[in-house]
């Protein structure tokens, strides 16, 4: 992977755990890919929906609606954005 | 009244839509009975001519209520399911004023049918209300 690659794709991966931290209300130290909705009380429907569409404004991709319904944890949706950058 | 059906897959950033009302008296008394929210800068004329507005103030949420109108009834119509609204109340309305209600799309997410709408409430002079409302749109 090339040095302004790697830099793209680290920026994005920042900018994921941002998004997740706001959208789920936990610190960004806190941000695990194992997260899933059990372990955070703040992903619900609403948010989990806002939190998508938050991701796909700030990274300039879409998600297709199986990779939304079928992501059991934070680490599932960054595997989903990985497959787009 | 029957709602729009405008089709997510029809939807596009930057596409708008919006409706003028008027705000009666009428509606200030039913609104107050509706919520409970009697304060007397909306429902007490002689109180609220002595304050610094010079008269009664149309109820915030009620000018939200107008934002649910846009999105239920125009923008998308139909299928909408609102899931966030924000708002700021920039400047008072008052009875009488001919409001226009304004969205545009800002943001359109294919994945979870969602759309990011910018929401203005303005007279013809100035702006009253703005916000950001985020709507779901059902199959």
């Amino acid at each position: 992977m090339g040095y302004f690659l790697l830099c793209g794709y680290k920026l994005i991966m920042e900018k994921f755990n941002e998004i997740a931290s706001k959208s789920f209300g936990i610190p960004l130290t806190d941000i695990k890919d194992s997260l899933t909705p059990k372990d955070i009380s703040e992903w619900d429907s609403m948010n989990y929906l806002l939190f998508i569409a938050e991701l796909e404004k700030q990274c300039n991709i879409s998600f297709s609606m199986d990779e939304v319904l079928n992501a059991q944890s934070l680490g599932d949706v960054r595997k989903a954005l990985q497959t787009k950058i | 009244m029957k709602a729009k059906d405008v089709k997510f897959e029809d939807i596009k950033k930057g596409d708008s839509a919006s409706f003028e009302t008027i705000v009666t008296e009428n509606d200030l008394k039913k609104f107050a009975e509706l919520s409970g929210d009697y304060n007397p800068l909306h429902t007490d004329e002689k109180y609220a001519q002595g304050t610094e507005f010079g008269g009664k103030v149309i109820h915030g949420m009620l000018l939200g209520a107008l934002v649910s109108r846009f999105i239920g009834m125009e923008l998308p119509g139909k299928k909408a399911l609102l899931l966030k609204e924000t708002l700021e109340f920039k400047k008072p309305a008052m009875v009488g004023d001919v409001l226009t209600v304004k969205g545009i799309v800002v943001h359109k997410s294919e994945g979870v049918r969602l759309l990011e709408l910018l929401m203005e409430i303005r007279t013809k002079k100035e702006l009253l209300v703005s916000g950001a409302v985020f709507v779901r749109v059902l199959f």
